[in-house]
């Protein structure tokens, strides 16, 4: 009981804040500008939409710009963000003061802060249906595309890139829950990512914690990389969030100053 | 009953600072407690440590009778809280803000509004807090603080930002709550004229220290004991032994003679027995030690 008033409570922070508007902005942003370009390359689009596979083009399209910086950025960014507010704002204090235990204050953000992805996997993918039927609809020219919406296909996707984020979103949590400065989660989280962007050739680039997506990615093109033919890349990243959200839910009890 | 007993606290922080040394506390319900001290006292530590917002390091602590490490949430389901610097998400405006307070404290929603009303904030409408003055955004911790109608309240330096006005206002408000519903109240302060009119107790505390704990009256009384009265004299020697007699604590500090506070009359009779013996005097000095100079002179090492 006093998990969900605490989850209402954290859900109410979110608004208006920074993060709401990444959320926001992030998801059809993308969506946009592939609707813009299509208007303008209009050409182009009517020999698309008679395609058999002209939703998987414009999934793995979109994608494409999404998952390798976009989202993992915004996930750094967006986690960060909500988890400092209370730096930010200076309001640990009263929120350590209120009857609740410290463990359901960091459930219940953290389920706020995955509710919130989960927010932008859904208006993601609301966007990109319509960035499909948008161009055709605005122009006369252009027919509405032949293939049937492949709605499954789509949730699974995404249901395997919000897997790939987990480890992104825990140990983002951890960092800003320690340090008052948001240049720490934020230097850490760029810093991550870098390395695993450098990192996914390699053989044993799974074992870094941000590459995640990235393959998940290059699956989705149907490249192989070296690193994932004999790994569930899947496994890594929920191995990885657990052990990860456990260490910070152990530092975070711990913590002398609150 | 006692509404806070806090035994033995003491705290050093992680950079070697000792903060807190053996710093005992006892807030009597209903009662109003003036916590005072000067800047880096201890006193932000000893009200930190007092909610669990810092790891308890020695010392035992007590609220309502109650264990605080094992009854904790029970307990701070009655505590109102300010602690230093007002905590207010700047996004979101007042009533945004106490409305994410209710959802953890579930009291009714009315309250919102009643609040508002009480510390003077019932018309900012939609403005966000972050565009707020800083004594409006203490109106608003204040309005924090009371929103779960808690019976007992722990304010850090409360009229802090405040305007001349706005301090009266905060002083009237305190009191009501303490006289009409009983609310305990312990305050924090570095200026004892600040709450001297509203304070039934007194704990001063310095260097990690408490220095005096007990009733208004009682620091009163070490006032009347630090007030003094000087006679300046051109020979302090035959002075000293014509009143030494009648007087035993009288003493001399050049031609100084130095005297406990007495009534006006003993004033007259002591100054004409000198006259009277042929000593002359030069002066006479009553030092009015006011508590700010008690608080002073005890804070001053
Ligand atoms: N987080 C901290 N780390 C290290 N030392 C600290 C910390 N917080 C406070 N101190 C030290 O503890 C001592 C007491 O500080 P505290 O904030 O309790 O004083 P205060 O009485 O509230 O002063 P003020 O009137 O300025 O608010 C100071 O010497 C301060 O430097
Ligand atoms: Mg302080």
């Amino acid at each position: 009981m006093q998990f969900i008033h605490s989850f209402q409570s954290e859900w109410l922070k979110t608004k208006r804040s920074l993060a709401f508007w990444l959320v926001v902005v992030g998801s059809f942003f993308i969506p946009l500008l592939m609707t813009v370009g299509r208007v303008i390359y209009a050409d182009n689009l009517a020999k698309l939409v008679p395609l058999p596979n002209f939703w998987e083009q414009l999934l793995s399209q979109s994608w494409q710009f999404m998952a390798i910086l976009l989202l993992p950025m915004g996930v750094i960014l967006a986690t960060s963000l909500i988890t400092q507010l209370e730096f930010r704002n200076n309001t640990w204090k009263q929120l350590h003061a209120t009857p609740q235990t410290f463990s359901t204050i960091f459930w219940a953000k953290l389920a706020v802060i995955l509710s919130m992805m989960l927010g932008f996997f859904v208006l993601f993918n609301v966007g990109m249906y319509f960035s499909g039927i948008v161009p055709s609809a605005l122009l006369p020219t252009v027919n509405l595309p032949a293939a049937a919406f492949p709605l499954r296909l789509y949730a699974e996707t995404s249901g395997f890139f919000f897997v790939d984020c987990l480890p992104i979103v825990a140990l983002q949590y951890l960092v800003s829950l320690q340090f008052r400065n948001f240049l720490m989660p934020l230097s850490v989280g760029i810093g991550v990512l870098l390395a695993s962007m450098i990192a996914v050739e390699w053989k044993y680039g799974y074992t870094l914690p941000y590459t995640y997506c990235l393959y998940n990615f290059f699956k989705l093109r149907g490249a192989t990389m070296p690193a994932t033919g004999h790994t569930n890349i899947h496994l890594w990243a929920l191995g990885y969030f657990a052990l990860v959200t456990l260490a910070s839910y152990v530092l975070y009890l711990l913590k002398s100053e609150k | 009953m006692n509404s806070i007993e806090a035994q033995h606290l003491t705290h050093r922080f992680a950079n070697g600072d000792l903060a807190l040394d053996d710093v005992s506390l006892r807030v009597k319900e209903g009662s109003i407690y003036g916590f005072l001290g000067p800047n880096g006292a201890g006193k932000t530590t000893t009200l930190r440590l007092l909610l669990g917002l810092l790891k308890k390091q020695k010392g035992h602590i007590q609220f309502f009778g109650q264990d605080f490490a094992a009854k904790r949430i029970e307990i701070l389901r009655q505590i109102g809280s300010l602690i230093e610097s007002p905590s207010i998400y700047s996004h979101l405006t007042a009533t945004e803000n106490l409305l994410l307070w209710q959802k953890l404290y579930q009291c009714p929603k009315n309250r919102i509004p009643e609040v508002l009303r009480l510390v003077g904030l019932g018309d900012t409408g939609h403005k966000k807090t972050g565009q707020f003055s800083l004594g409006m955004k203490q109106r608003l911790a204040i309005a924090v603080a009371l929103l779960h109608s808690p019976q007992l309240l722990i304010l850090d330096e409360p009229t802090n930002g405040l305007d001349p006005h706005g301090m009266v206002e905060m002083r009237e408000l305190l009191k009501a709550l303490n006289q009409q519903q009983g609310i305990t109240l312990l305050i924090s302060s570095h200026l004892l004229a600040e709450i001297e009119k509203l304070v039934t107790d007194v704990g001063i505390i310095h260097r990690g220290q408490l220095l005096f704990e007990g009733s208004l009256q009682a620091l009163h009384q070490k006032q009347q004991e630090a007030s003094s009265l000087v006679f300046v004299v051109n020979d302090p020697t035959a002075a000293l032994a014509l009143i030494q007699p009648v007087f035993p604590s009288v003493r001399a500090e050049s031609d100084r003679i130095l005297l406990p506070s007495l009534a006006q009359t003993d004033i007259a009779r002591l100054n004409q027995q000198f006259v009277n013996q042929g000593i002359d005097v030069y002066g006479i000095q009553t030092t009015q030690s006011d508590l700010e100079s008690i608080f002073m002179t005890m804070t001053n090492d």
